[in-house]
């Protein structure tokens, strides 16, 4: 059996790693961009902040390819698939041939629409050569200008903090993570962004960048002018699959799948940042681009492409982060639509930095907000994900001592 | 192999097991020394308050696959193959937290390890005392835990008894109780007590 995997990233390699273990004989095929070794993505913003050196980021043994005789094909980025005769084509022009096929392209920076965007300076965040231009260039620049208030964005200001530039955040919505967190614990974490010394401004975009061939100065929307040596752009990221006849596999914002990660073509499948697959809290087509996730799903892709029959139940938007003195863990649905149906329970300590809100949907939780005292949170996705009717009073989960004893009488 | 097999109908809740777990964790290995160490020895077993305020000892359960492992994002959590036990390197760990979001039990907890670079906080959680069984001992929690809450055993032996006992106690005639009616007497107090309050 001839496996072609796209992408080198955690999806791609977990479904390669799966198929391996589950068929010895496989012929195996990794396609990827990137020329370094399979790495951690989030740990790149450990390299910015200088907390860590680039030769830390491979979480594969360099030996990877060989041990698990996988053949790559690195530095190559395929331009084209055939889906009726089973060959990719890259832009090199090279074909490969194949009989069960995954795409694990993942995503991209999402471009910021501004007039002078391509002025030199202004830097995206998503790939160990992207850190090593940011990092080129630190030693010319004192102020910054980071763009989103996401984690990306939060991640970039940290960085550049640390390695001493005066940084402004610009944050489009009224307040940080608005994506992740509600208007309480936004709040908070503005607060404690300001705290460690970073300038915020919320509700406000850019409209122009301005310099002489490098960037020295953003126009606002608000039309005040900030000048900036550099610029990092955080605004979150968009399925990377140009390369995708659209006309056979079915696209919507990302590539359709379904409980088993195939597309909607027989023997292709898709796993990571790129597939769109069913978000377990929404009861809709979503795409959660987080590593658990991209992990999970290529273990799936690939015990399924190896012949097993693994379902994969759906995702769960979630994240965690650590802003300055707050522990910040968001799990599923934390802003529930405003219909009836839903449960919140809510309660802020903002003196001792704490806050936790749980949303419920007819006794099964289906959100949770934590700010400090996170170290349970894993009980409470657990719950989420499996859908679990609760069978204790939902108090008992509001408070800070819930332990897993608590759910077993 | 033998692993370590909790029985939370047992715990009295007397924390034993988490003063050992610290200790048999920390620079010295003696109580009286440990408690004296930067960083503070702590424990990687957490007994916490169940349903009616009784103990109930929680760790590490080294799940296969460990979800923990697989949501790591330092890719600092591997598996010793030979024993099955799920360790964590607190020199590849960057303190995300992304394992306590996996792990269904809640058992990781950070902070500052000996074994760690110092001042460095890390990801800490139960490692079979992988230390103490290289040299033939069993693990710390086991060898101080008076009630049988938690035992060393081959799991398909703790499974057998489990199933006589419960065979006993369900068959006509029966004399012995699945668990001591020590243990039932404990929580019933204990719920009662919660009652009152
Ligand atoms: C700075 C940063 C911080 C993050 N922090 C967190 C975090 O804290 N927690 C969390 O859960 N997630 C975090 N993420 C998100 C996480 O990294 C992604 O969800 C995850 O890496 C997705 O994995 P993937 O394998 O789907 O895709 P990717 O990692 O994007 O891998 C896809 C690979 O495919 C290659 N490729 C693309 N197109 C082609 C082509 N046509 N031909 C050949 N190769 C191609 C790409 O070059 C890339 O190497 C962070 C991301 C960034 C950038
Ligand atoms: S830390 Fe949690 S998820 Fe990981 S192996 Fe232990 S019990 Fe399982
Ligand atoms: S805190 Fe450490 S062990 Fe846990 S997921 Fe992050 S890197 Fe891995």
């Amino acid at each position: 059996m001839k496996y072609s995997i796209i992408g080198n990233g955690i999806a791609g390699v977990c479904a390669a790693e799966t198929i391996r273990q589950l068929d010895r004989a496989a012929e195996i095929t990794l396609i990827g961009d990137e020329t370094f070794p399979p790495y951690s993505r989030p740990m790149i913003s450990h390299v910015l902040d200088g907390s860590l050196s680039s030769e830390k980021l491979p979480i594969r043994s360099s030996r990877f390819y060989d041990d698990l005789k996988i053949i790559p094909v690195l530095g190559s980025r395929v331009s084209a698939i055939d889906v009726d005769r089973r060959v990719l084509t890259t832009t090199d022009r090279k074909e490969t041939t194949y009989d069960k096929l995954l795409i694990a392209t993942g995503a991209d920076a999402r471009p910021v629409v501004a007039k002078g965007v391509d002025l030199k300076n202004i830097f995206y965040m998503r790939t160990e050569a992207h850190i090593r231009s940011i990092i080129e260039c630190l030693p010319t620049a004192e102020t910054a200008l980071v763009l989103g208030g996401g984690l990306v964005g939060f991640k970039a200001a940290h960085g550049l903090l640390k390695r001493g530039l005066k940084v402004t955040m610009l944050i489009t919505s009224g307040y940080p993570l608005s994506m992740q967190v509600d208007e309480t614990a936004g709040q908070m974490i503005l607060a404690e962004l300001l705290k460690s010394g970073l300038t915020v401004r919320v509700g406000t975009s850019v409209m122009a960048f301005e310099g002489k061939g490098k960037v020295k100065r953003a126009r606002l929307s608000d039309d005040s002018t900030l000048s900036c040596d550099m610029v990092i752009v955080g605004k979150g990221v968009s399925p990377s699959l140009a390369f995708v006849p659209k006309e056979k596999i079915k696209i919507d914002h990302g590539i359709l799948v379904d409980h088993h990660l195939q597309t909607t073509i027989p023997d292709v499948f898709a796993a990571g940042d790129v597939a769109e697959a069913v978000d377990i809290t929404r009861k809709r087509r979503w795409i959660n681009a987080i590593w658990p996730e991209a992990a999970a799903q290529g273990c799936v892709a690939g015990a399924n492409m190896a012949g097993r029959h693994v379902v994969y139940p759906g995702s769960v938007s979630r994240n965690v982060m650590r802003v300055m003195a707050l522990d910040v863990m968001t799990l599923g649905l934390v802003n529930p639509p405003d219909d009836f149906g839903y449960k919140v329970m809510a309660h802020a300590d903002r003196r001792r930095g704490r806050y936790r809100k749980l949303v419920f949907r007819d006794n099964v939780l289906v959100g949770a907000m934590l700010i400090n005292d996170i170290d349970q949170g894993g009980i409470l996705l657990s719950l989420i994900q499996n859908e679990i009717p609760l069978k204790i009073p939902d108090r008992v989960l509001m408070d800070p001592s819930f332990n897993f004893g608590k759910l077993i009488a | 192999m033998k692993e370590v097999i909790v029985q939370p109908e047992k715990c009295v809740g007397c924390m034993q097991c988490m003063v050992a777990c610290a200790t048999a964790h920390s620079q010295t290995k003696q109580l009286y020394t440990a408690i004296l160490e930067t960083p503070l020895p702590k424990p990687r077993i957490h007994v916490g308050a169940g349903v009616f305020n009784e103990g109930f000892p929680n760790r590490c359960r080294h799940c296969d696959p460990a979800p923990c492992m697989q949501a790591c994002l330092g890719g600092a959590i591997f598996r010793d193959t030979a024993t099955g036990t799920v360790l964590i390197d607190p020199d590849r760990c960057i303190n995300c937290a992304s394992c306590a979001m996996a792990c269904p039990y809640g058992v990781i907890r950070f902070h500052e390890d000996c074994v760690a670079p110092p001042g460095k906080v890390v990801a800490v959680k139960c490692d079979n005392c992988d230390q103490r069984q290289s040299q033939g001992v069993v693990p710390a929690c086991v060898e101080v835990c008076k009630t049988g809450a938690l035992i060393f055993d081959e799991m398909t032996d703790a499974m057998k008894e489990k199933t006589n006992a419960v065979a006993r106690s369900v068959s006509s005639g029966a004399e012995t109780y699945p668990v001591s009616p020590v243990f039932a007497l404990f929580k019933a107090s204990k719920k009662a007590q919660l009652a009152v309050q």
